[in-house]
Protein backbone atom coordinates (compact mmCIF):
# COMPACT_ATOMS: atom_id res chain seq x y z
CA UNK A 1 0.00 0.00 0.00
CA UNK A 2 2.63 2.15 0.99
CA UNK A 3 4.58 1.65 -2.26
CA UNK A 4 1.51 2.25 -4.17
CA UNK A 5 1.03 5.36 -2.65
CA UNK A 6 4.94 6.73 -3.15
CA UNK A 7 4.52 5.61 -6.67
CA UNK A 8 0.82 7.82 -7.30
CA UNK A 9 2.23 10.42 -5.50
CA UNK A 10 5.46 10.49 -8.28
CA UNK A 11 3.32 9.75 -11.05
CA UNK A 12 1.17 12.85 -9.90
CA UNK A 13 4.74 15.04 -9.58
CA UNK A 14 5.38 13.97 -13.21
CA UNK A 15 2.38 14.43 -14.93
CA UNK A 16 2.24 18.22 -13.35
CA UNK A 17 5.90 18.79 -13.91
CA UNK A 18 4.87 17.79 -18.24
CA UNK A 19 1.49 19.85 -17.67
CA UNK A 20 3.70 23.10 -16.12
CA UNK A 21 6.17 22.86 -18.81
CA UNK A 22 3.92 21.84 -21.72
CA UNK A 23 0.44 24.33 -21.03
CA UNK A 24 1.65 27.40 -21.34
CA UNK A 25 2.93 26.54 -24.68
CA UNK A 26 0.08 24.65 -25.80
CA UNK A 27 -2.35 27.32 -24.87
CA UNK A 28 -0.15 29.88 -27.19
CA UNK A 29 -0.30 27.34 -29.75
CA UNK A 30 -3.61 27.38 -30.03
CA UNK A 31 -3.90 30.75 -29.45
CA UNK A 32 -2.02 31.65 -32.43
CA UNK A 33 -5.36 30.56 -34.54
CA UNK A 34 -7.44 32.64 -32.71
CA UNK A 35 -9.31 35.52 -34.72
CA UNK A 36 -9.60 38.15 -32.11
CA UNK A 37 -6.68 40.36 -32.04
CA UNK A 38 -6.53 41.33 -28.14
CA UNK A 39 -7.03 37.49 -27.55
CA UNK A 40 -7.77 35.97 -24.33
CA UNK A 41 -10.96 35.42 -25.41
CA UNK A 42 -11.60 32.39 -28.24
CA UNK A 43 -13.66 33.70 -31.44
CA UNK A 44 -12.80 31.48 -34.57
CA UNK A 45 -10.60 30.04 -35.96
CA UNK A 46 -8.30 31.90 -38.79
CA UNK A 47 -4.70 31.66 -39.88
CA UNK A 48 -4.65 35.10 -41.08
CA UNK A 49 -1.44 36.19 -38.25
CA UNK A 50 0.48 33.54 -39.94
CA UNK A 51 -0.23 35.42 -43.38
CA UNK A 52 0.24 38.89 -41.59
CA UNK A 53 3.86 37.25 -40.15
CA UNK A 54 4.98 36.94 -44.12
CA UNK A 55 3.63 40.28 -45.02
CA UNK A 56 6.14 42.16 -41.83
CA UNK A 57 9.00 43.06 -43.98
CA UNK A 58 10.51 43.66 -40.10
CA UNK A 59 9.99 40.47 -38.96
CA UNK A 60 11.18 39.14 -42.42
CA UNK A 61 14.55 40.94 -41.95
CA UNK A 62 14.47 39.92 -38.04
CA UNK A 63 14.40 36.06 -38.93
CA UNK A 64 16.69 36.86 -41.83
CA UNK A 65 19.56 38.51 -39.44
CA UNK A 66 18.76 35.40 -36.77
CA UNK A 67 19.41 33.32 -38.98
CA UNK A 68 22.74 34.86 -40.45
CA UNK A 69 24.02 35.63 -36.88
CA UNK A 70 23.25 31.67 -35.94
CA UNK A 71 25.15 30.15 -38.85
CA UNK A 72 28.51 31.67 -38.51
CA UNK A 73 28.29 31.37 -35.28
CA UNK A 74 27.46 27.69 -35.61
CA UNK A 75 29.94 27.03 -38.09
CA UNK A 76 33.09 28.61 -36.20
CA UNK A 77 31.77 27.40 -33.02
CA UNK A 78 32.03 24.21 -34.11
CA UNK A 79 35.04 24.21 -35.75
CA UNK A 80 36.75 25.50 -33.10
CA UNK A 81 35.15 23.67 -30.29
CA UNK A 82 35.74 20.09 -32.08
CA UNK A 83 39.58 20.80 -32.17
CA UNK A 84 39.72 21.92 -28.70
CA UNK A 85 37.69 18.70 -27.38
CA UNK A 86 40.17 16.81 -29.84
CA UNK A 87 43.39 18.44 -28.28
CA UNK A 88 41.78 18.10 -24.55
CA UNK A 89 41.54 14.54 -24.46
CA UNK A 90 44.05 13.32 -27.21
CA UNK A 91 46.81 15.49 -25.53
CA UNK A 92 48.02 15.55 -21.41
CA UNK A 93 49.54 18.97 -21.18
CA UNK A 94 50.30 21.71 -18.31
CA UNK A 95 47.51 23.81 -17.89
CA UNK A 96 45.07 20.81 -18.92
CA UNK A 97 42.82 20.78 -16.29
CA UNK A 98 42.95 24.65 -16.47
CA UNK A 99 41.61 25.12 -19.78
CA UNK A 100 38.70 22.51 -19.18
CA UNK A 101 37.79 24.80 -16.19
CA UNK A 102 37.88 27.66 -18.21
CA UNK A 103 35.72 27.12 -20.52
CA UNK A 104 33.12 26.01 -18.19
CA UNK A 105 33.09 29.88 -16.92
CA UNK A 106 30.76 31.31 -19.95
CA UNK A 107 28.30 28.67 -18.97
CA UNK A 108 28.51 29.57 -15.39
CA UNK A 109 28.74 33.12 -15.08
CA UNK A 110 25.58 34.78 -15.25
CA UNK A 111 24.01 35.79 -18.61
CA UNK A 112 24.03 39.50 -17.64
CA UNK A 113 27.19 39.70 -16.11
CA UNK A 114 29.15 38.29 -19.00
CA UNK A 115 27.35 40.38 -21.32
CA UNK A 116 27.60 43.65 -19.69
CA UNK A 117 31.53 42.78 -19.10
CA UNK A 118 31.50 41.92 -23.04
CA UNK A 119 29.84 44.97 -24.25
CA UNK A 120 32.52 47.21 -21.91
CA UNK A 121 35.03 45.33 -23.21
CA UNK A 122 33.92 45.85 -27.08
CA UNK A 123 33.17 49.84 -26.86
CA UNK A 124 35.94 50.70 -24.13
CA UNK A 125 39.23 48.66 -24.72
CA UNK A 126 38.87 46.46 -27.93
CA UNK A 127 37.02 49.08 -30.30
CA UNK A 128 35.02 46.18 -32.10
CA UNK A 129 32.24 47.98 -33.23
CA UNK A 130 28.77 46.85 -31.81
CA UNK A 131 26.15 44.56 -34.52
CA UNK A 132 27.23 42.16 -36.39
CA UNK A 133 30.79 41.79 -35.61
CA UNK A 134 30.17 42.05 -31.33
CA UNK A 135 27.18 40.16 -31.99
CA UNK A 136 28.98 36.80 -33.69
CA UNK A 137 32.17 37.04 -31.65
CA UNK A 138 30.09 37.07 -28.44
CA UNK A 139 28.07 33.75 -29.73
CA UNK A 140 31.12 32.31 -30.57
CA UNK A 141 32.60 32.66 -26.93
CA UNK A 142 29.40 31.37 -25.28
CA UNK A 143 28.66 27.99 -27.97
CA UNK A 144 32.50 26.85 -28.80
CA UNK A 145 32.18 25.39 -24.71
CA UNK A 146 28.94 23.79 -26.20
CA UNK A 147 30.89 22.31 -28.44
CA UNK A 148 33.62 21.36 -26.59
CA UNK A 149 31.67 19.21 -24.13
CA UNK A 150 29.43 18.03 -26.47
CA UNK A 151 32.82 16.10 -28.61
CA UNK A 152 34.66 15.36 -25.08
CA UNK A 153 31.66 13.02 -24.29
CA UNK A 154 31.90 11.13 -27.83
CA UNK A 155 35.21 10.87 -27.32
CA UNK A 156 35.06 8.51 -24.27
CA UNK A 157 32.65 6.01 -26.38
CA UNK A 158 34.60 5.98 -29.74
CA UNK A 159 37.00 3.10 -30.77
CA UNK A 160 40.41 4.88 -31.09
CA UNK A 161 42.53 2.28 -32.63
CA UNK A 162 40.91 2.52 -35.64
CA UNK A 163 43.16 5.78 -35.68
CA UNK A 164 46.06 4.08 -34.70
CA UNK A 165 45.49 1.71 -37.53
CA UNK A 166 45.69 4.44 -40.10
CA UNK A 167 48.46 5.90 -38.25
CA UNK A 168 50.07 2.48 -38.69
CA UNK A 169 49.18 1.48 -42.49
CA UNK A 170 50.77 4.88 -43.29
CA UNK A 171 48.12 7.59 -43.59
CA UNK A 172 49.67 11.07 -43.07
CA UNK A 173 47.80 13.03 -39.33
CA UNK A 174 45.54 14.78 -42.26
CA UNK A 175 44.31 12.05 -44.24
CA UNK A 176 43.66 10.20 -40.81
CA UNK A 177 41.59 13.33 -39.67
CA UNK A 178 39.83 13.61 -42.63
CA UNK A 179 38.93 9.81 -43.57
CA UNK A 180 39.02 8.69 -39.47
CA UNK A 181 38.78 10.68 -36.81
CA UNK A 182 35.91 13.26 -38.60
CA UNK A 183 34.15 10.51 -39.70
CA UNK A 184 34.14 9.07 -36.20
CA UNK A 185 33.61 12.42 -34.49
CA UNK A 186 30.54 13.19 -37.37
CA UNK A 187 27.44 12.34 -34.59
CA UNK A 188 29.38 14.56 -31.72
CA UNK A 189 30.31 17.72 -34.78
CA UNK A 190 26.50 17.31 -35.89
CA UNK A 191 24.60 16.99 -32.29
CA UNK A 192 26.98 20.17 -30.82
CA UNK A 193 25.79 21.99 -34.21
CA UNK A 194 22.48 20.97 -33.32
CA UNK A 195 22.87 22.34 -29.82
CA UNK A 196 24.49 26.03 -30.61
CA UNK A 197 22.45 26.63 -33.74
CA UNK A 198 18.98 27.29 -31.64
CA UNK A 199 21.16 28.88 -29.14
CA UNK A 200 22.10 31.63 -30.83
CA UNK A 201 19.07 31.99 -32.95
CA UNK A 202 17.25 32.33 -29.60
CA UNK A 203 19.47 34.23 -27.80
CA UNK A 204 18.22 37.52 -26.11
CA UNK A 205 20.37 38.63 -23.46
CA UNK A 206 24.02 38.44 -24.95
CA UNK A 207 22.51 39.93 -28.27
CA UNK A 208 20.49 42.79 -26.17
CA UNK A 209 23.72 43.87 -25.21
CA UNK A 210 26.15 44.32 -28.00
CA UNK A 211 23.70 44.43 -30.59
CA UNK A 212 24.24 48.41 -30.77
CA UNK A 213 21.24 50.22 -32.90
CA UNK A 214 19.66 49.15 -35.99
CA UNK A 215 20.80 44.63 -35.73
CA UNK A 216 17.22 43.79 -34.85
CA UNK A 217 17.79 40.16 -34.17
CA UNK A 218 13.76 38.56 -34.18
CA UNK A 219 13.85 37.77 -30.05
CA UNK A 220 15.08 41.43 -29.66
CA UNK A 221 11.85 42.59 -32.11
CA UNK A 222 10.00 39.85 -29.84
CA UNK A 223 11.01 41.84 -27.01
CA UNK A 224 10.21 45.07 -28.37
CA UNK A 225 6.88 43.65 -29.81
CA UNK A 226 6.05 42.91 -25.55
CA UNK A 227 7.30 46.33 -24.61
CA UNK A 228 5.22 48.21 -26.83
CA UNK A 229 2.14 45.46 -27.02
CA UNK A 230 2.13 45.44 -30.66
CA UNK A 231 0.05 42.95 -32.24
CA UNK A 232 -0.05 40.54 -29.30
CA UNK A 233 -1.57 37.88 -31.55
CA UNK A 234 1.40 38.38 -33.90
CA UNK A 235 3.63 37.16 -31.41
CA UNK A 236 1.63 33.94 -31.02
CA UNK A 237 2.24 33.30 -34.28
CA UNK A 238 5.81 33.73 -34.45
CA UNK A 239 6.09 31.68 -31.24
CA UNK A 240 4.17 28.29 -32.63
CA UNK A 241 7.88 28.98 -35.11
CA UNK A 242 9.66 29.31 -32.11
CA UNK A 243 8.67 26.02 -31.10
CA UNK A 244 8.84 23.93 -33.94
CA UNK A 245 11.99 24.81 -34.87
CA UNK A 246 13.71 22.68 -32.78
CA UNK A 247 11.70 19.56 -33.10
CA UNK A 248 12.21 20.30 -36.35
CA UNK A 249 15.95 19.96 -36.00
CA UNK A 250 15.98 16.91 -33.67
CA UNK A 251 13.99 15.04 -35.69
CA UNK A 252 16.69 15.65 -38.21
CA UNK A 253 19.06 14.30 -35.99
CA UNK A 254 16.99 11.32 -35.30
CA UNK A 255 16.55 10.54 -38.87
CA UNK A 256 20.58 10.95 -39.19
CA UNK A 257 21.23 8.89 -36.31
CA UNK A 258 19.11 6.34 -37.95
CA UNK A 259 20.03 6.52 -41.15
CA UNK A 260 24.38 6.07 -40.05
CA UNK A 261 22.64 3.13 -37.65
CA UNK A 262 21.62 1.54 -41.05
CA UNK A 263 25.12 2.12 -42.63
CA UNK A 264 26.46 0.67 -40.08
CA UNK B 1 50.38 35.10 -15.90
CA UNK B 2 47.99 31.65 -17.20
CA UNK B 3 48.49 34.06 -20.93
CA UNK B 4 52.15 34.02 -20.55
CA UNK B 5 52.42 30.20 -19.35
CA UNK B 6 50.06 29.09 -22.31
CA UNK B 7 51.91 30.47 -25.10
CA UNK B 8 54.76 29.40 -23.95
CA UNK B 9 53.73 25.72 -23.77
CA UNK B 10 51.96 26.02 -26.96
CA UNK B 11 55.58 26.98 -28.32
CA UNK B 12 56.52 23.53 -26.84
CA UNK B 13 53.42 21.40 -27.93
CA UNK B 14 53.22 22.67 -31.44
CA UNK B 15 50.44 19.71 -31.92
CA UNK B 16 48.60 22.13 -29.50
CA UNK B 17 48.10 25.30 -31.37
CA UNK B 18 45.85 23.60 -33.70
CA UNK B 19 43.51 22.01 -31.73
CA UNK B 20 43.04 23.61 -28.00
CA UNK B 21 44.83 26.90 -29.94
CA UNK B 22 41.73 28.76 -31.21
CA UNK B 23 39.72 27.99 -28.40
CA UNK B 24 42.15 29.24 -25.40
CA UNK B 25 43.21 32.25 -27.39
CA UNK B 26 39.30 33.06 -28.23
CA UNK B 27 38.08 32.44 -24.39
CA UNK B 28 41.19 34.99 -23.45
CA UNK B 29 40.40 37.62 -25.47
CA UNK B 30 36.32 37.46 -25.26
CA UNK B 31 35.48 35.93 -21.52
CA UNK B 32 38.63 36.31 -19.94
CA UNK B 33 39.77 39.86 -20.64
CA UNK B 34 36.30 41.40 -20.39
CA UNK B 35 36.01 39.84 -17.06
CA UNK B 36 39.78 40.88 -16.19
CA UNK B 37 38.27 44.80 -17.35
CA UNK B 38 35.44 44.82 -15.13
CA UNK B 39 37.11 44.06 -11.77
CA UNK B 40 39.97 46.32 -12.32
CA UNK B 41 36.91 49.10 -13.37
CA UNK B 42 35.12 48.13 -10.41
CA UNK B 43 37.99 49.41 -8.17
CA UNK B 44 38.52 53.17 -10.32
CA UNK B 45 36.59 55.87 -8.83
CA UNK B 46 33.03 57.73 -10.57
CA UNK B 47 32.45 60.72 -11.47
CA UNK B 48 29.35 63.06 -11.19
CA UNK B 49 27.77 62.10 -14.03
CA UNK B 50 28.83 58.26 -13.13
CA UNK B 51 32.05 58.35 -15.93
CA UNK B 52 35.13 56.50 -14.93
CA UNK B 53 37.97 58.63 -13.13
CA UNK B 54 41.30 57.18 -13.57
CA UNK B 55 41.78 56.74 -9.48
CA UNK B 56 41.75 53.71 -7.73
CA UNK B 57 39.20 53.67 -5.22
CA UNK B 58 37.11 51.10 -3.18
CA UNK B 59 34.35 53.54 -2.72
CA UNK B 60 31.98 51.90 -5.45
CA UNK B 61 32.33 48.50 -3.34
CA UNK B 62 31.37 50.77 0.47
CA UNK B 63 28.93 52.37 -1.19
CA UNK B 64 27.41 48.99 -2.30
CA UNK B 65 27.90 46.69 0.94
CA UNK B 66 27.13 49.33 3.53
CA UNK B 67 26.25 52.36 2.10
CA UNK B 68 22.67 51.25 2.56
CA UNK B 69 22.55 50.51 -1.19
CA UNK B 70 19.68 49.08 -2.52
CA UNK B 71 21.81 46.61 -3.86
CA UNK B 72 22.79 44.56 -0.92
CA UNK B 73 18.77 43.88 -0.60
CA UNK B 74 18.57 43.10 -3.95
CA UNK B 75 21.47 40.38 -4.05
CA UNK B 76 19.85 38.80 -1.33
CA UNK B 77 16.24 38.89 -2.70
CA UNK B 78 17.73 37.12 -5.63
CA UNK B 79 19.59 34.32 -3.52
CA UNK B 80 16.09 33.52 -1.93
CA UNK B 81 14.29 33.48 -5.53
CA UNK B 82 16.56 31.47 -6.94
CA UNK B 83 16.76 29.34 -3.15
CA UNK B 84 12.98 28.76 -3.42
CA UNK B 85 13.15 28.28 -7.11
CA UNK B 86 15.74 25.62 -6.78
CA UNK B 87 14.06 23.80 -3.74
CA UNK B 88 10.63 23.62 -6.44
CA UNK B 89 12.57 22.46 -9.35
CA UNK B 90 14.00 19.67 -7.40
CA UNK B 91 10.31 18.88 -5.89
CA UNK B 92 9.21 18.42 -9.10
CA UNK B 93 12.11 17.75 -11.14
CA UNK B 94 13.40 14.48 -9.15
CA UNK B 95 9.69 12.66 -9.26
CA UNK B 96 9.52 13.40 -13.07
CA UNK B 97 13.61 11.83 -13.33
CA UNK B 98 12.67 9.16 -11.45
CA UNK B 99 9.33 8.15 -13.02
CA UNK B 100 11.01 8.57 -16.69
CA UNK B 101 13.93 6.30 -15.46
CA UNK B 102 12.15 3.91 -13.79
CA UNK B 103 8.44 3.48 -15.60
CA UNK B 104 9.86 5.23 -19.31
CA UNK B 105 9.83 1.90 -20.25
CA UNK B 106 11.16 2.16 -24.23
CA UNK B 107 10.13 5.52 -24.47
CA UNK B 108 12.20 7.47 -21.99
CA UNK B 109 13.68 8.94 -24.88
CA UNK B 110 10.72 10.54 -26.31
CA UNK B 111 9.80 11.62 -22.42
CA UNK B 112 13.64 13.48 -21.82
CA UNK B 113 12.95 15.04 -25.18
CA UNK B 114 9.30 16.37 -23.78
CA UNK B 115 10.94 18.06 -21.01
CA UNK B 116 14.56 19.27 -22.93
CA UNK B 117 12.11 20.68 -26.15
CA UNK B 118 11.05 23.36 -24.30
CA UNK B 119 14.06 24.69 -23.26
CA UNK B 120 15.22 24.87 -26.63
CA UNK B 121 13.05 27.58 -27.73
CA UNK B 122 13.06 31.66 -27.60
CA UNK B 123 13.53 32.30 -23.40
CA UNK B 124 11.11 35.37 -24.35
CA UNK B 125 8.59 33.66 -25.65
CA UNK B 126 8.16 31.03 -22.63
CA UNK B 127 8.00 34.07 -20.54
CA UNK B 128 5.68 35.65 -22.65
CA UNK B 129 3.18 32.09 -23.01
CA UNK B 130 3.17 31.70 -19.21
CA UNK B 131 2.50 35.39 -18.89
CA UNK B 132 -0.49 35.14 -21.71
CA UNK B 133 -1.85 32.08 -19.74
CA UNK B 134 -1.34 32.72 -15.80
CA UNK B 135 -2.12 37.13 -16.11
CA UNK B 136 -4.63 39.43 -16.18
CA UNK B 137 -5.89 39.69 -18.99
CA UNK B 138 -4.94 36.27 -19.39
CA UNK B 139 -6.26 32.99 -20.92
CA UNK B 140 -6.60 31.27 -17.52
CA UNK B 141 -8.47 33.98 -15.42
CA UNK B 142 -10.81 34.53 -18.25
CA UNK B 143 -11.58 30.42 -18.28
CA UNK B 144 -12.04 30.25 -14.61
CA UNK B 145 -14.31 33.92 -14.68
CA UNK B 146 -16.30 32.43 -17.38
CA UNK B 147 -17.06 29.24 -15.72
CA UNK B 148 -17.99 30.88 -12.77
CA UNK B 149 -14.98 29.36 -10.08
CA UNK B 150 -13.41 32.64 -8.97
CA UNK B 151 -15.79 36.15 -8.81
CA UNK B 152 -13.19 38.91 -9.57
CA UNK B 153 -10.00 38.13 -11.70
CA UNK B 154 -7.09 37.19 -9.93
CA UNK B 155 -3.67 38.88 -10.85
CA UNK B 156 -0.49 37.71 -9.77
CA UNK B 157 1.90 39.55 -12.40
CA UNK B 158 4.38 41.87 -10.77
CA UNK B 159 4.50 40.07 -7.81
CA UNK B 160 7.24 38.23 -5.95
CA UNK B 161 5.41 34.96 -6.21
CA UNK B 162 5.03 35.95 -9.99
CA UNK B 163 8.75 36.01 -10.40
CA UNK B 164 9.69 32.46 -8.87
CA UNK B 165 7.01 31.02 -10.51
CA UNK B 166 8.51 32.22 -14.16
CA UNK B 167 11.85 30.85 -12.84
CA UNK B 168 10.54 27.68 -12.02
CA UNK B 169 9.03 27.61 -15.46
CA UNK B 170 12.34 28.35 -16.98
CA UNK B 171 14.74 26.21 -15.63
CA UNK B 172 12.84 23.37 -14.35
CA UNK B 173 14.19 20.99 -17.51
CA UNK B 174 17.47 21.51 -16.50
CA UNK B 175 16.81 19.95 -13.26
CA UNK B 176 15.60 16.57 -14.52
CA UNK B 177 18.26 16.09 -16.69
CA UNK B 178 21.41 15.65 -14.59
CA UNK B 179 18.91 13.83 -11.72
CA UNK B 180 17.93 11.43 -14.65
CA UNK B 181 21.37 10.85 -15.56
CA UNK B 182 22.32 9.92 -12.18
CA UNK B 183 19.72 7.49 -11.63
CA UNK B 184 20.31 5.86 -14.63
CA UNK B 185 23.74 5.58 -13.53
CA UNK B 186 22.85 3.76 -10.43
CA UNK B 187 24.22 0.17 -10.12
CA UNK B 188 21.15 -2.21 -10.55
CA UNK B 189 22.97 -4.62 -8.31
CA UNK B 190 23.16 -2.46 -5.39
CA UNK B 191 19.59 -1.62 -5.49
CA UNK B 192 18.49 -5.36 -5.61
CA UNK B 193 21.47 -6.14 -2.63
CA UNK B 194 19.69 -3.59 -0.51
CA UNK B 195 16.27 -5.21 -1.50
CA UNK B 196 18.02 -9.13 -0.58
CA UNK B 197 19.36 -7.27 2.64
CA UNK B 198 15.66 -6.92 3.67
CA UNK B 199 15.27 -2.76 2.87
CA UNK B 200 11.58 -1.77 2.41
CA UNK B 201 11.50 0.41 -1.03
CA UNK B 202 10.85 3.13 0.73
CA UNK B 203 14.15 2.56 2.65
CA UNK B 204 15.91 1.37 -0.08
CA UNK B 205 14.90 5.00 -1.95
CA UNK B 206 16.20 7.02 1.40
CA UNK B 207 19.10 4.73 1.66
CA UNK B 208 20.52 3.60 -1.48
CA UNK B 209 18.76 5.60 -4.46
CA UNK B 210 18.73 8.88 -2.71
CA UNK B 211 22.49 9.03 -1.63
CA UNK B 212 23.61 7.90 -4.92
CA UNK B 213 21.94 10.53 -7.27
CA UNK B 214 23.57 12.96 -4.56
CA UNK B 215 25.90 14.10 -7.66
CA UNK B 216 22.89 14.49 -10.04
CA UNK B 217 21.17 16.52 -7.81
CA UNK B 218 24.17 19.28 -6.65
CA UNK B 219 24.72 19.50 -10.29
CA UNK B 220 20.65 20.26 -11.55
CA UNK B 221 20.92 22.73 -8.43
CA UNK B 222 24.10 24.45 -10.32
CA UNK B 223 22.09 24.62 -13.20
CA UNK B 224 19.30 26.08 -11.58
CA UNK B 225 20.25 27.65 -8.86
CA UNK B 226 22.68 30.08 -10.28
CA UNK B 227 21.39 31.31 -13.55
CA UNK B 228 17.70 31.64 -11.88
CA UNK B 229 20.40 34.12 -9.40
CA UNK B 230 21.59 35.49 -12.46
CA UNK B 231 18.29 36.13 -14.16
CA UNK B 232 17.56 39.74 -15.36
CA UNK B 233 14.58 38.56 -18.02
CA UNK B 234 11.31 37.00 -15.72
CA UNK B 235 11.66 40.13 -13.34
CA UNK B 236 12.09 42.34 -16.02
CA UNK B 237 9.17 41.07 -18.50
CA UNK B 238 6.74 39.18 -15.26
CA UNK B 239 8.02 41.43 -12.73
CA UNK B 240 7.04 44.47 -14.72
CA UNK B 241 9.84 47.02 -12.98
CA UNK B 242 8.03 46.09 -9.61
CA UNK B 243 10.51 43.38 -8.53
CA UNK B 244 13.75 43.67 -9.13
CA UNK B 245 16.62 41.14 -9.06
CA UNK B 246 20.26 41.78 -8.43
CA UNK B 247 20.62 41.33 -12.82
CA UNK B 248 18.11 44.46 -13.76
CA UNK B 249 20.00 46.48 -11.14
CA UNK B 250 23.53 45.86 -13.11
CA UNK B 251 21.65 46.16 -16.39
CA UNK B 252 20.11 49.24 -15.41
CA UNK B 253 23.25 50.75 -13.94
CA UNK B 254 25.25 49.97 -16.81
CA UNK B 255 22.90 50.32 -20.06
CA UNK B 256 20.02 53.10 -18.31
CA UNK B 257 22.60 55.40 -16.50
CA UNK B 258 25.65 54.76 -17.82
CA UNK B 259 27.59 54.26 -14.54
CA UNK B 260 30.10 51.87 -15.60
CA UNK B 261 31.84 51.53 -12.73
CA UNK B 262 28.80 50.67 -9.87
CA UNK B 263 27.47 48.31 -12.51
CA UNK B 264 31.03 46.75 -12.54
CA UNK B 265 31.12 46.51 -8.71
CA UNK B 266 27.77 45.30 -8.39
CA UNK B 267 28.73 42.65 -11.37
CA UNK B 268 31.94 41.67 -9.10
CA UNK B 269 29.69 40.84 -6.27
CA UNK B 270 27.10 38.90 -7.73
CA UNK B 271 29.99 36.84 -9.81
CA UNK B 272 31.69 36.42 -6.27
CA UNK B 273 28.23 34.87 -4.64
CA UNK B 274 28.14 32.74 -7.42
CA UNK B 275 31.62 31.32 -7.06
CA UNK B 276 31.04 30.67 -3.82
CA UNK B 277 27.83 28.95 -4.15
CA UNK B 278 29.01 26.93 -6.77
CA UNK B 279 32.30 25.66 -4.80
CA UNK B 280 29.70 24.90 -2.30
CA UNK B 281 27.31 22.78 -4.08
CA UNK B 282 30.38 21.14 -5.93
CA UNK B 283 31.53 20.73 -2.26
CA UNK B 284 28.73 19.02 -1.16
CA UNK B 285 27.57 16.94 -3.95
CA UNK B 286 31.34 15.98 -4.96
CA UNK B 287 33.16 15.34 -7.97
CA UNK B 288 30.61 13.69 -9.81
CA UNK B 289 28.30 17.03 -10.08
CA UNK B 290 30.88 18.70 -12.38
CA UNK B 291 30.17 16.24 -14.76
CA UNK B 292 26.76 16.00 -14.20
CA UNK B 293 26.36 19.52 -15.77
CA UNK B 294 28.12 18.88 -19.46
Amino acid sequence: MKLLNGRRINTLLTITGYLFIWGPIIVLGVFSFNSSAYGVKWESLTLKWYVDLFHTPAIIKAVLRSLLIASVTTVFATVIGTLAGYGLYKYKFYGRRVLRMSILLPITVPYVIMAGALLVYFTRIAHIPLGYPAIIIAHISFSAPLAVFVNLGRMQRINWSLEEASVDLGANTFTTWRKVTIPLLLPSIFASAVLIFPWSFNDFTVTYFVAGVGTTTLPLYLFSMLEYSLKPVLINAISLIFIILPIILVLLVYSYKGKSKQTA
Amino acid sequence: MAAHKLGMKIKANLHLLPTVGPVSIWILLFIFAPVAVIVCISFLASGQAGEILPKFSIENYRHLLFGGSEYGSAVLRSIFYAFVTNMVCLCVGFPMAYWISKYGGKFKALFLFLVIVPSWSCYIVRIYALKQLVGYPGILNNFLLNLGFISSPINILYTPAAVVLGLIYIWLPFMVLPIYASIEGINPALLEASLDLGATPRWQFLTVTLPLTKGGIFGGTILTFIPALGDWLVPLLIGGNRVWMAGNLIEHFLVVRGKIAMASSMAVILTAAVVLLIYMFIKLGGEESMERIV
